[in-house]
């Protein structure tokens, strides 16, 4: 049968358990009333009360904004909104991403997406406002509410939509994507692109499906689930 | 031992001598993680060595948990390493996985941690104090 060699192998494991020495395989007990291992309670608190510690104050450090996190998020589209946005060095272009082989999201697509890729060396946002779809749920992340403004470096996200008002400072446009030098982020070749020194987007909704960022800091963090999104 | 039974008692005998949802549930946690950043290759080497950390760490969830699983003698090396990359997570991985499995990683390493072998059958608190009163007089 299939179960046997599946026995084998753990039968041989069992002694290896440190504790139980030379109390024999509980293999001639009727399964149920058998000596078998299980968690202790206390001894899971041990470790248990201070992860749970840790995970608080990182959780509180990056509320305040003294611990950047790390973003990279694809495959799966969300959505981003700030009231404002200002960037230093930004970049733009054009380019169409290939999803996963059979992913789910992929729908009347045929797999691929035409996105806007923008790129962006060092940004603040106020009221940034981010809901990833999981399915029926969405995850809702809201930081920058208050006096400190979100900040992020390294930000490149590819985006379906792109809205807002926006203003730039000494902008170049119709470079070609390869030759970007703004935001250390090189496009492809022959693909129309533009950048500038400075950005400033009042009112951003992006609808992305990649976002990457080196750091990210969340002043204000909330994180919750709900039924709408941003 | 044939049928569908045996294969039923084979796997329970199986789980109990391994903390079996602490190494699931820390393995399934950094598969969650993984799933939620699958950030191209290209990005991730612009990013640099953070980046890297992004992925290494919840791969690294991953081993510790089937490591948990199958050689459930190094437990408390496994929990106490997987407890430490879990709570990496949150800084490196998404906010570790959006919150799910950094949850999901932390009760597998609790469970994993507190797991003993060869204990008694679970008794009831009620029980166990019925067997008090009648052994004092």
């Amino acid at each position: 049968m299939a179960s046997s060699p599946d026995v084998t192998p753990s039968a041989g494991n069992t002694p290896e358990n440190p504790e139980s020495g030379s109390v024999p395989e509980a293999s001639e007990n009727p399964v149920g009333t058998a000596r078998r291992g299980r968690v202790r309670a206390r001894r899971a608190a041990v470790m248990a009360v201070p992860a749970t510690l840790v995970a608080g104050a990182l959780a509180v450090l990056t509320a305040e904004g003294a611990l950047g996190v790390q973003f990279a998020i694809s495959g799966m589209p969300f959505t981003v909104t700030a009231t404002e946005l200002n960037g230093t060095g930004f970049e733009q272009f054009g380019g169409l991403d290939n999803m996963a082989p059979g992913s789910p999201n992929e729908g009347d697509t045929g797999g691929q997406v035409l996105i806007v890729t923008s790129a962006i060396k060092n940004a603040t946002l106020t009221k940034l406002c981010q809901s990833v779809d999981l399915g029926g749920t969405n995850l809702l992340i809201t930081a920058g509410g208050g006096a400190e403004k979100v900040s992020a470096t390294d930000l490149t996200t590819d985006s379906t939509e792109l809205s807002g008002d926006a203003a730039f400072n000494n902008i170049e446009i119709g470079n070609d994507a390869s030759t970007l030098t703004k935001a250390g982020v090189k496009g492809p070749i022959g693909v129309f692109s533009q950048q500038a020194d400075t950005v400033r987007i009042a009112n951003l909704r992006q609808t992305n499906y990649a976002t990457t960022a080196g750091v990210f800091k969340l002043p204000g963090l909330k994180l919750r689930f709900s039924s709408t999104g941003c | 031992m044939n049928g569908p039974d045996g294969f039923r008692s084979a796997f329970r005998r199986w789980r109990a001598d391994r903390p079996f949802w602490g190494g699931l549930l820390l393995a399934l946690g950094g598969a969650w993680i993984l799933l939620t950043m699958k950030a191209s290759l290209k990005v991730i080497l612009h990013v640099g060595m953070q980046g890297l950390a992004g992925y290494l760490l919840p791969a690294l969830m991953v081993l510790l948990g089937l490591l948990t699983l199958f050689n459930p003698a190094q437990r408390l090396f496994y929990s106490i390493t997987g407890i430490l990359v879990t709570l990496g997570t949150w800084l490196t991985s998404n906010l570790g996985g959006f919150f799910v499995g950094l949850l999901l990683g932390a009760v597998g390493s609790c469970l994993a941690f507190g797991w003993l072998p060869d204990q008694e059958p679970r008794r009831g608190r009620r029980q166990r104090r019925k067997e008090a009163a009648a052994a004092a007089p």
